[in-house]
């Protein structure tokens, strides 16, 4: 009848193909999408961060998110990330507008991405206009549909 | 008949079951002695680094792994990888030594982790030469799980401050 061995074990064998051929399938027509997604992400930051809204940029990563600043100094979570944004934005930084450029992105998983973005922080009273330079490394997630920052780290030089 | 139907039945429902079970179960056992292996391998690419042997420091990377300086110059895949440690050993790191120190790890995936390491370097010179400060920062790395267990370098990319 129904129940034939070398179906059961065609079952089994399509089950265990199945699902990484369709996800190879799926993903360079999702990868422009996301490319895309990811860049304007970043430009959302960008504005963002610009706006000095400390609550709205703490709000682009996600619950549990890392910052770590150009000297090490890392927080934790939406809270503490959102007070780091808090000092600069009263402080040193109250002045600076950033510029940030994506140089390159690597899928590590459909929904996993590693970003590199050149980053120039600009202040009308650094000398020569220009108060900081260097490379943002981001590793970003998507979820419910959004690409967010799950870890952030950035170098100065 | 049922019975037969059965028969042929409970094997599949029992695999897929036992798959499952398995899967979910191997997760957070795996996380401890993954942890211990991805410090070995930051630890067996410093000896590499501090052995000065290009090869063997590029080899801790996947094939296709990606560097990014502390001035964000990129190099990428095996012979870049090689190429960029042969020059610095050559020259101005040519009697550096370092200490790395794993931080923390977060992993994203079971098989794809996130590791930030405390770097210092000593002995390092300029680039026409004359001694150079010491020297220290922090590496960010992204290291995947190959097949066989062996944890490698996706991503490098490191800062000085």
């Amino acid at each position: 009848m129904i129940a034939n061995p070398s179906r059961i074990v065609l079952a089994m064998l399509l089950f265990l193909a199945g699902s990484p051929v369709i996800s190879r399938a799926q993903m360079p027509a999702n990868r422009d999408a996301d490319t895309a997604a990811i860049k304007q992400m970043v430009t959302a930051f960008q504005d963002t961060w610009n706006s000095h809204d400390a609550h709205a940029v703490a709000m682009r990563y996600v619950e549990d998110g890392d910052f770590s600043s150009v000297k090490g100094e890392d927080s934790h979570g939406r809270k503490e990330l959102e007070e780091h944004y808090t000092t600069i934005f009263t402080t040193f930084l109250k002045n600076a507008h950033t510029t940030d450029t994506v140089r390159s992105i690597r899928f590590l998983a459909p929904d996993l991405a590693s970003v590199d973005i050149d980053w120039l922080v600009s202040d009308p009273n650094a000398p020569g206009g220009v108060l900081r330079k260097g490379l943002l490394t981001w590793i970003v997630t998507k979820s419910k549909g959004q690409w967010m920052i799950t870890v952030y780290h950035e170098s100065a030089f | 008949m049922i019975a037969l139907r059965l028969r042929m039945t409970l094997p599949a429902v029992l695999f897929f079951a036992i798959a499952a079970t398995l899967l979910a179960a191997q997760m957070p056992a795996n996380k401890d002695s993954d942890s211990v292996a991805i410090k070995q391998c930051v630890a067996a690419w410093e000896d590499a680094w501090n052995r000065h042997d290009a090869q063997a420091t590029a080899a801790a990377y996947v094939q296709d792994g990606d560097f990014s300086s502390t001035t964000g110059v990129p190099s990428h895949g095996a012979k870049e990888l090689e190429a960029h440690y042969n020059e610095i050993f050559t020259t101005f790191l040519k009697d550096a030594h370092r200490t790395d120190q794993v931080r923390s790890i977060r992993f994203l995936t079971p098989d794809i982790a996130s590791v930030d390491i405390d770097w210092q370097m000593t002995g390092a010179r300029t680039r026409d030469g004359k001694d150079a400060p010491n020297r220290k920062g922090l590496l960010n790395w992204i290291v995947s799980r190959q097949p066989g267990g062996r944890w490698m370098i996706t991503i490098y990319h490191e800062s000085a401050f």
